[in-house]
């Protein structure tokens, strides 16, 4: 008797505990979302109120100001064609380095585990001359090779830890069928990983969604910006204008936030199965 | 881990087998590698971006090294910071893995909202936290000076004192939902049996976490480490886009600082010297730590 | 897939060619006014342009302003696909454009009496449009970048009148910080608000060539007199001049804390005027008046601080003509009044008096007219890590973090440390 009681208590404060510190945290965003409804004097007035008045056409106000329609477009080109291209060039190397034996294995896993440790800031000048004589400055293609290129290593490391920790009898037995290493891995492989290469296309979403700094540095025109780069010009633009800010901000943070409490259950266990350990 | 232990069966060898990872290498070279090596060059230049980069030898390593507080402060901050996300992160996210491990209703949709703020844009947390820390109007001071403690409202961002402990925190409100994480999905791994065993022999749970819990995510304590060490010293988004290094340089780290000389002043040869610096610096840290870390690390249940 | 790509639009090129004759030109023009009135007459006049020559459309690419000068232009005139006119400051950057071989020379094109239709000193040496003596900037502002801008009323509720020496203007912040007052808003997160007023006060109380010296690192700033300036900052810091939070505010909501009424001054340039519609409560009454007179024995003690901007046409632009035509066109005399008219005051010949300036304005270009001297911003005019060393030890001083020996000593130390041009 006395035990149940216990783990009750305990989970009694587990739950208080946890909602009041998980209340606090996610306070911020919802306190920008109603901010988004308000005006600005309403703002500094009431901060903690709910709009007296819904304003919805502070949205739309700030969607045209902001030309966030175009910003929306790009940032959905750009982050589909890296986390494709990511995916899809990790997992092939994945299934290489933990499946096949060819030259030089071991050294070029090694020079990849390069990039798991670099900060993107160390090449960023380099890479913007590079991107200068290939002909790329301020073109979508740049973002998305760039992006691509430097989600490779974690991806990869992943993706192999956990082909790793599949026994590959399937795949000999398929082998002494007489299947080619292409089949194998189209057909046995590919299906196998399908959950992690799912998982991390939702890991590598948020990050190239979000990603500021190559964006800031090699794209310059209006109709090539990402989100975070307009978000930041927005926020130059208007910073005097909090409601405008706030709806920018809203309308910018609520599909991703959405898509991921949508599939929020995969990420945490896609990451817990493929735990970095 | 499995397949590390039972050692490498390929099932196949040779070099056509190279197709494979010839795609993913050829953007990694492109993109990590080859900027990476250039830089070597432009180091021992003096170029502005605005014309021919200059041959210059040693001097802009002689100056980032003996001649640059700043550069030399930035390390410091840096290494600040990552002490401070040991705690505000790995060390919350740990806690918070253990608080919310739990089956009942409502724990799930708690991991989800504690893991949240790791979906925002760097650029969105931080124009948000700049109307939350702001002097005059932010929410913060707004609280306290609602509550009579008015001499506590503080301008955080803009005093040396405060903008580096206001970064760390917002810093922690981030990403300790990723560690929460990792550690919760070790704790599922962790049997209940042990924990029924020693809450008959009477331990409390606080000595359970300490007994059983903290030894065995010990690996994980590792990992995490090692990716909030490396992780610190990428931080860019976080402190461009809340202080860019000020006030008076107290927020200023190796990639804001990189990335001012480099752009602001027009010194992109200075700039990729102090590049190269910290490249050798993140990996000697990441090497030395993973040789110390090597050893017995077989922790098994 | 850029083979492909770049083959797919010369095919497209060519197609377009083939079926019109006369292909339509799109002229690119880069430039940080993102903002306010600005922007608005800004467009006014693109439109007028492409309505006056059909065929050419003229496409935009703006930035904000601190973006602009660190990244924004640079990426740009690094690119395959340069801009044809870009946005610059006179004078330092104009020079280093000219130097790298970005800027275009107008000179051939001026010699038709375009150049007559500016005010002689537009072209003056030291205006820093031009190198060597030939033209590679097309002024179309004359900027103040740095008066002090007052709130009327609040200055009447404490019996106030805008200070005509520094000792009236230390008693003015010494009142109104005694009655709860901010007396003055900066917000020097980018550390130029402040330090653009520093400077105008060092220029004001260092003797010309020995300013000029310390920026060019020939002499230390500590031989060239310069602590007294900082000592000037600190004295502001200690009758408790600032708000508390400058070193992380933002300009622009310094600027809107002073429309708010949250702070009595505001230290910033003449553009402060075309925001005035964006952030002013209807009725909110305020002037200008320009940093009091420090020492009347020195030369310059009625000094303006300033400095122009215009556009340059790229050396390599794709459409030079066009180009050209356009630079024309805006600095036309409607134009030009149109643009003055939103908060500028215009160097070309008569628009000051033509144009319907604000009341503001006006009493800009009257300060401009009775100066005996123009200083023109260090950041414009000489290296830029220098000049921001100078802005960052101004910002010790005035926020108290480090006294004005202290401040200038790291100062010395900064500067000494970087190479020598």
């Amino acid at each position: 008797m006395s035990a149940t009681d216990r783990r009750s208590g305990t989970e009694w404060l587990q739950l208080t505990l946890g909602g009041a510190i998980v209340c606090a945290m996610f306070y911020p965003a919802v306190w920008m979302v109603l901010s988004a409804f308000k005006t600005n004097r309403e703002i500094f007035k009431h901060p903690f109120a709910l709009p007296a008045d819904w304003k919805w056409s502070n949205f739309a106000e700030a969607w045209d100001k902001g030309g966030l329609g175009g910003m929306y477009l790009n940032s959905l080109i750009v982050t589909a064609a890296a986390v494709t291209l990511t995916v899809c060039l990790a997992t092939a190397a994945a299934f290489a380095f933990s499946r096949l034996e060819f030259p030089g294995r071991r050294w070029l896993y090694r020079l990849l585990l390069v990039g798991l440790l670099l900060p993107p800031p160390v090449v960023a000048i380099p890479l913007f001359a590079i991107l200068r004589d290939l002909g790329l400055l301020n073109t979508l293609t740049a973002l998305i090779l760039a992006g691509t290129a430097w989600s490779l290593s974690l991806t990869i490391f992943i993706l192999q830890g956990y082909f790793n920790s599949i026994r590959p009898d399937m795949e000999e037995a398929a082998m002494l069928e007489g299947a080619n290493i292409w089949q194998i891995f189209r057909d046995i492989s590919v299906p196998m990983v399908w959950p992690s290469m799912l998982t991390l296309a939702i890991v590598n979403t948020i990050s190239i969604w979000n990603e500021l700094m190559f964006a800031l540095l090699f794209t310059v025109d209006d109709d090539k910006r990402t989100l975070p780069v307009g978000l930041i010009r927005f926020f130059g633009r208007y910073s005097t204008d909090y409601a405008m800010v706030f709806a920018a901000l809203t309308i910018t943070t609520l599909p991703i936030l959405a898509l991921y409490f949508l599939l929020q259950r995969h990420v945490i266990a896609g990451l817990s199965a493929t735990a970095i350990d | 881990m499995a397949g590390r232990n039972t050692g490498f069966q390929p099932i196949s060898s040779g070099a056509t087998n190279l197709l494979f990872v010839a795609p993913a290498m050829i953007l990694f070279g492109l993109f990590v590698l080859w900027p990476l090596g250039s830089s070597v060059y432009y180091a021992f230049t003096s170029w502005s971006g605005y014309t021919k980069p200059e041959w210059v030898g040693l001097d802009n390593f002689r100056r980032a090294i003996f001649h640059d507080p700043v550069h030399i402060a930035s390390y410091l901050h840096v290494t600040l910071y990552i002490l401070g996300t040991l705690v505000l992160e790995v060390s919350f996210g740990l806690v918070m893995a253990v608080v919310l491990n739990s089956d009942r209703a409502g724990f799930s949709i708690m991991r989800g909202m504690f893991f949240s703020p790791m979906v925002l844009s760097m650029t969105a947390a931080g124009v948000l936290w700049a109307f939350v820390l702001d002097y005059r109007l932010g929410l913060l001071n707004s609280v306290l000076r609602g509550l009579g403690l008015d001499d506590w409202a503080q301008p955080w961002l803009s005093q040396p004192a405060t903008a580096l402990i206001a970064i760390m925190f917002v810093s922690g409100w981030r990403f300790s939902g990723f560690y929460m994480v990792i550690f919760f999905a070790a704790l599922r791994r962790i049997p209940r049996s042990i924990y029924e065993a020693a809450t008959l022999d009477g331990a409390t749970p606080i000595k359970q976490f300490f007994s059983i819990t903290l030894p065995l995510l010990r690996q994980q304590m590792l990992t995490c480490v090692l990716l909030a060490v490396t992780g610190g010293f990428a931080g860019f988004d976080l402190f461009f886009t809340m202080t860019n290094g000020g006030p008076f340089d107290a927020t200023q780290v190796p990639a804001t600082w990189i990335i001012r000389q480099g752009f602001d002043n027009n010194q992109l040869g200075y700039a990729t010297a102090m590049t190269v610096i910290l490249a050798v610096v993140v990996l000697i840290v990441a090497v030395v730590y993973l040789r110390v870390t090597e050893r017995g690390n077989h922790v098994r249940y | 897939m850029t083979l492909v790509s770049r083959l797919a639009a010369t095919c497209a090129m060519a197609l377009l060619a083939a079926s019109s004759a006369l292909a339509d030109v799109e002229l690119r023009i880069t430039h940080p006014i993102s903002s306010g009135a600005g922007k608005d007459a800004f467009d006014k006049i693109v439109a007028a342009f492409e309505a006056a020559n059909p065929g050419v459309t003229v496409k935009q690419i703006v930035f904000d302003d601190d973006i602009y000068s660190d990244t924004g232009l640079i990426t740009q005139l690094q690119s395959n696909e340069v801009p044809d006119i870009y946005f610059q400051w006179a004078g330092y950057p104009m020079q280093r454009d000219a130097q790298a071989g970005y800027a275009g020379d107008l000179t051939a094109a001026m010699a038709d009496g375009w150049k007559d239709t500016f005010i002689d000193s537009a072209f003056a040496p030291g205006s820093g449009t031009s190198v060597d003596g030939k033209i590679y900037l097309v002024p179309v502002s004359l900027d103040v970048t740095n008066t002090l801008w007052y709130n009327k009323s609040i200055f009447a509720e404490n019996n106030l009148t805008p200070p005509a020496t520094w000792d009236e203007f230390l008693a003015a912040i010494k009142v109104l910080a005694a009655a709860g007052e901010t007396p003055i808003i900066t917000g020097n997160n980018e550390l130029w608000p402040l330090g653009n007023w520093a400077s105008h006060i060092a220029a004001r109380t260092v003797p010309a060539a020995e300013y000029d010296a310390a920026f060019r690192q020939q002499k230390t700033f500590a031989e060239a007199g310069f602590l007294k300036p900082l000592e000037l900052m600190q004295q502001l810091a200690e009758a408790g001049a600032f708000n508390k939070d400058m070193q992380g505010l933002g300009a622009d909501p310094a600027m809107a804390g002073f429309f708010q009424e949250a702070a009595v001054m505001h230290p910033i340039g003449s553009w402060l005027v075309g925001s005035e519609g964006d952030l002013a409560a209807p009725g909110f009454a305020y002037g200008q008046f320009d940093t009091p007179v420090i020492d009347p024995s020195l030369p310059g003690s009625k000094s303006v601080i300033g400095t122009m901007t215009g556009f340059i046409q790229h050396a390599k632009a794709a459409h030079p003509a066009e180009a050209t035509a356009f630079l024309k066109f805006l600095t036309a005399q409607d134009q030009a009044i149109l643009w003055s008219t939103s908060g500028a005051i215009s160097p070309v010949k008569g628009v000051a008096d033509k144009a319907k300036l604000p009341v503001q304005m006006k009493g800009m270009a009257d300060m401009l007219a009775g100066a005996d001297a123009m200083v023109s911003p260090p950041d414009t005019t000489y290296p830029v890590p220098v000049a921001e060393a100078y802005y960052q030890a101004a910002a010790y001083a005035a926020s108290g973090e480090r006294s004005a020996t202290d401040a200038l000593k790291w100062l010395d130390e900064t500067v000494g440390a970087m190479p020598k041009p």
